[in-house]
């Protein structure tokens, strides 16, 4: 029984997993680079919705448009201003260039805000629901919710808008999109915009059962490694499938082990699908 | 007399692509084989297989009766089979002298591939453009530098990728002369050209690929001859050969 | 190996300085330390600079070296000086296991898998208490000084050792760059297939570079906890602490270059001690975003480093007649 449960528990929270690494996955697929500061702009995106629970009463999953709009600026200036110029740099500077960001995030958060750990309060936190003989976190299930329309939201965009599709045609094949007069440089803007603004999206939706605070993304970086590797990088779908796959494996994980090795299963997971089969379990290599 | 290479029944399949289909021919000591057939024939394909970059499906590579199954292409190089690569795989940011120094150290120390290196440079008359940096120099430079490179690991058997492409006929005219050369210091070697004048001058033999099967092996009067071969590949160029 | 004449006056100015420095002082510290990451950085330096493998997990052969020793010697009473050499095998070892499933992988994957790897020894240094101490973390135990108990009353030893080991990992460094095997990485470097094709073993030199890189590193390991005593995991195995610190350090200075890693750790960790000094804790993280930002100032104007910007002001200023 509770296997049941600790695999509903892990689809809804892969679910959110999915959402704040699809971004990373995004970036990779139309730029080719591994944003390794991806998960600071979850840190960014938590501790805009802490705020805005902070000063204006905002609930966080209400928060959650505003963390993506802040993210998506932030984004869009360090794309390019930043990381539009290593472009076609040797991989030691693009790996450095984000690693650099990264520092200067996570530092500058601690700066900003302190180290202290801060959450919030909701009514519905220690909610849940009962489905038979499993309890459906209320928590978890309206993340998984916000998650799933923010997916949806995204499918569309890729699939239906004009954007969408010029994204996928720079990230096929750069050259024969700016012939098609696709603006190249625009298009790598949205897609880390969009990318990193999912990632802090997901943040804020989390935020009801995780605690802030600017070293809160280390935590999530392997994790969502994990998750694009699992998918592939570069496939969007990829992302949702190990999305769940990670949030399954974490759930059935901290049945039979402490919260320690939990992580390390992950890592090794890790370690084993880039050993194996880098181009993961469904995605398309670049 | 004995063969030094013996190449048995190799096929090679990429997805839905037959690059090699039951390729069999041997090769004796000091002979210069030519390798001819349309683009996309499988000429570079079956180099690459050779040499241990590629794993056949089925089939055998034996050199000097040794089989080189599964072997890597360092251990092949070790053994005295070496390959120039089409579109030239030179060391862009090292010199055209590191580059070729760096095949010597299969068989020497520094110091010693150093000298071989300079040796191997003079022999492709490129010895002035030692210290030069190898990304700098025009695409026959890098061809003739590759072939230095090959060179100076002391092969036994040389496998020539196109290394006539882009050559006006004063430069073609040497490298046939050099190959001519190397065959007299006892390499052999297997040249894939597509210039049918060089070909049929040099060549004491010619295979014929086409969709990955070998259609004809024999003299260049005889390939030249072949019905099947003249429908698949030769067209008019036979008739201007014969006149 | 050429005499050079510049490298002994540097080495003969380091060795002189830590007499110069009161013993028991602040200064000396900051040195040793600042010799230390240098001798790290240049370990990196064999895999990122050489062979262009950028690993963002050497903090593991560090943990690994740093455990190695103080644990034979809580447990055994082995001398440290052992300890470090059995460290050393032991990263090594990790090396070799690292890099056999890892070897394809180029660049981002290759840098991702390194990271995991740096993190699963973290986690295990946090979960296997009884043989680490966890995140409690351990103590190296007072012993009474002595050269062979590696025990020192003054720091100046320490400044001295790690005055050597940084000469000696540099020298090691020099050797494979400068010998055959500095022209094999070159060429696995720019092109693999053809490297393969004129007869250099990719796997076999790759694998050699690596395992001289994480015994050097997990070596240097050992060095630093008998300076800093006490330890936890996230100390001796930390991303930001070690990994990226190192790999930071080593192209703040110029990447692939000898002097590099000893110009970007004398720029960095002096900087370091004094704005966590001049501003302490209220400034906390504001030597690591200044860091951050120079890195990023580097990589977008003069990605080699240091070296190379000293290089070309030297070039310009002799073709502006500045003798």
């Amino acid at each position: 029984m509770s296997f049941l449960q600790a695999i509903l528990d892990g689809l809804l929270i892969g679910g959110v997993y999915a959402v704040i690494s699809i971004g990373l996955t995004l970036v990779y697929g139309v730029m080719g680079i591994v944003n390794f500061a991806q998960a600071e702009f979850l840190t960014i995106g938590m501790f805009v919705a802490w705020f805005a629970w902070a000063f204006l009463g905002l609930d966080p999953v209400m928060a959650a448009p505003l963390s993506f709009a802040v993210a998506f600026a932030i984004g869009w200036v360090v794309q390019g201003q930043l990381i539009s110029r290593v472009l076609t740099a040797p991989s030691v500077a693009q790996i450095f260039l984000t690693v650099g960001i990264l520092i200067v995030i996570e530092n500058g958060s601690l700066l900003l805000f302190g180290s202290q750990f801060r959450s919030v309060t909701t009514s519905y936190q220690t909610a849940s629901l009962s489905l038979g003989p499993l309890f459906v976190s209320i928590p978890y299930l309206i993340a998984f919710a916000m998650s799933l329309l923010s997916g949806i939201a995204l499918w569309w965009f890729m699939r239906a808008s004009w954007f969408g599709r010029a994204m996928r045609a720079t990230a096929q094949n750069p050259s024969a999109a700016r012939l098609m007069g696709i603006d190249a440089a625009l298009m790598y803007k949205i897609s880390f915009a969009l990318g990193v603004g999912l990632t802090a999206f997901g943040g804020a939706v989390i935020l009801p059962y995780v605690t802030v605070f600017p070293g809160v993304g280390s935590q999530f970086v392997v994790l969502m490694f994990t998750v694009v590797v699992l998918g592939g990088l570069g496939s969007v779908a990829g992302a949702v499938v190990g999305g769940l796959a990670v949030g399954v494996i974490q759930a059935l994980s901290a049945l039979f082990f402490p919260i320690q090795l939990q992580n390390l299963i992950l890592f090794v997971v890790f370690i084993l699908v880039l050993a194996v089969r880098p181009q993961g379990l469904i995605g398309a290599s670049r | 007399m004995t063969t030094i290479l013996d190449v048995r029944s190799v096929s090679r399949r990429f997805g839905g692509l037959q690059a090699l289909s039951e390729v069999t021919f041997s090769v004796k000591p000091r002979e210069i084989v030519g390798v001819i057939g349309p683009n996309g024939a499988g000429k570079t394909t079956l180099f690459s297989t050779l040499v241990g970059l590629i794993r056949p499906d089925t089939g055998s590579v034996s050199l000097d009766g040794k089989d080189l199954a599964g072997l890597k292409p360092h251990k092949v190089a070790g053994l005295g089979m070496t390959k120039t690569f089409q579109n030239v795989a030179l060391f862009a940011e090292s010199s055209v002298l590191d580059n070729v120094l760096t095949a010597g150290l299969l068989r020497h120390d520094v110091e010693a591939a150093r000298e071989q290196a300079l040796s191997c440079l003079d022999r492709v008359g490129l010895r002035e453009v030692a210290g030069k940096l190898a990304g700098n120099l025009s695409f026959p430079e890098r061809a003739r530098v590759e072939l230095a490179r090959a060179l100076c690991t002391a092969p036994k058997i040389l496998l020539l990728d196109e290394v006539m492409a882009a050559l006006n006929h004063a430069e073609m005219a040497e490298i046939m002369q050099l190959i001519r050369s190397l065959r007299d210091d006892g390499v052999t070697l297997l040249v894939v050209e597509h210039h049918m004048r060089a070909i049929m001058n040099i060549c004491d033999r010619i295979l014929v690929l086409n969709f990955g099967r070998l259609l004809a092996d024999g003299t260049p009067e005889q390939v030249a001859r072949d019905p099947v071969v003249i429908e698949a590949y030769l067209g008019r160029s036979v008739e201007r050969l014969r006149r | 190996m050429k005499f050079r004449f510049t490298p002994c006056i540097a080495i003969a100015a380091l060795a002189l300085l830590p007499l110069l420095l009161d013993p028991r002082g602040y200064w000396i510290r900051v040195l040793t330390i600042t010799l230390l990451f240098a001798a790290m950085a240049q370990a990196w330096n064999i895999v990122g600079g050489l062979a262009n493998q950028i690993s963002l997990g050497h903090a593991a052969f560090f943990g690994i070296g740093a455990y190695a020793s103080t644990v034979l010697l809580l447990k055994f009473g082995i001398s440290p000086w052992l300890g470090m050499l059995a460290g050393g095998a032991l990263g090594g070892l990790a090396a070799f296991v690292i890099a056999i499933p890892t070897m394809r992988l180029q660049g981002h994957y290759f840098a991702l898998a390194t990271l995991a790897f740096g993190e699963v020894m973290r986690v295990i240094a946090n979960v296997w208490t009884s043989l680490t101490g966890g995140p409690g973390g351990l103590s190296v135990p007072f012993v009474p000084p002595s050269f062979a108990a590696y025990s020192f009353k003054l720091l100046r030893p320490h400044a001295y050792i790690a005055l050597v080991a940084l000469v000696v990992v540099t020298a090691v460094f020099e050797m494979i760059r400068r010998g055959a095997m500095g022209y094999r990485l070159r060429a696995i470097r720019q092109n693999l297939p053809a490297a393969e094709v004129i007869g250099i073993d990719t796997t076999r030199v790759k694998l050699q570079a690596a395992v001289i890189s994480g015994a050097l590193t997990a070596m240097l390991g050992t060095l630093y906890v008998q300076l800093a005593v006490f330890f936890d995991p996230d100390t001796v195995f930390g991303i930001a602490s070690i990994s990226i610190r190192i790999a930071l350090i080593a192209i703040i200075g110029g990447v692939g270059t000898a002097v590099g890693p000893i110009l970007g750790a004398f720029f960095i960790i002096p900087l370091e001690e004094l704005m966590n000094d001049l501003l302490s804790s209220r400034a906390a993280g504001l030597s690591q975003l200044v860091f951050g930002i120079i890195l990023i100032t580097v990589i977008l104007w003069q990605p080699r480093g240091f070296v190379a910007a000293f290089t070309s002001l030297k070039a310009t200023l002799a073709r502006k007649g500045v003798p």
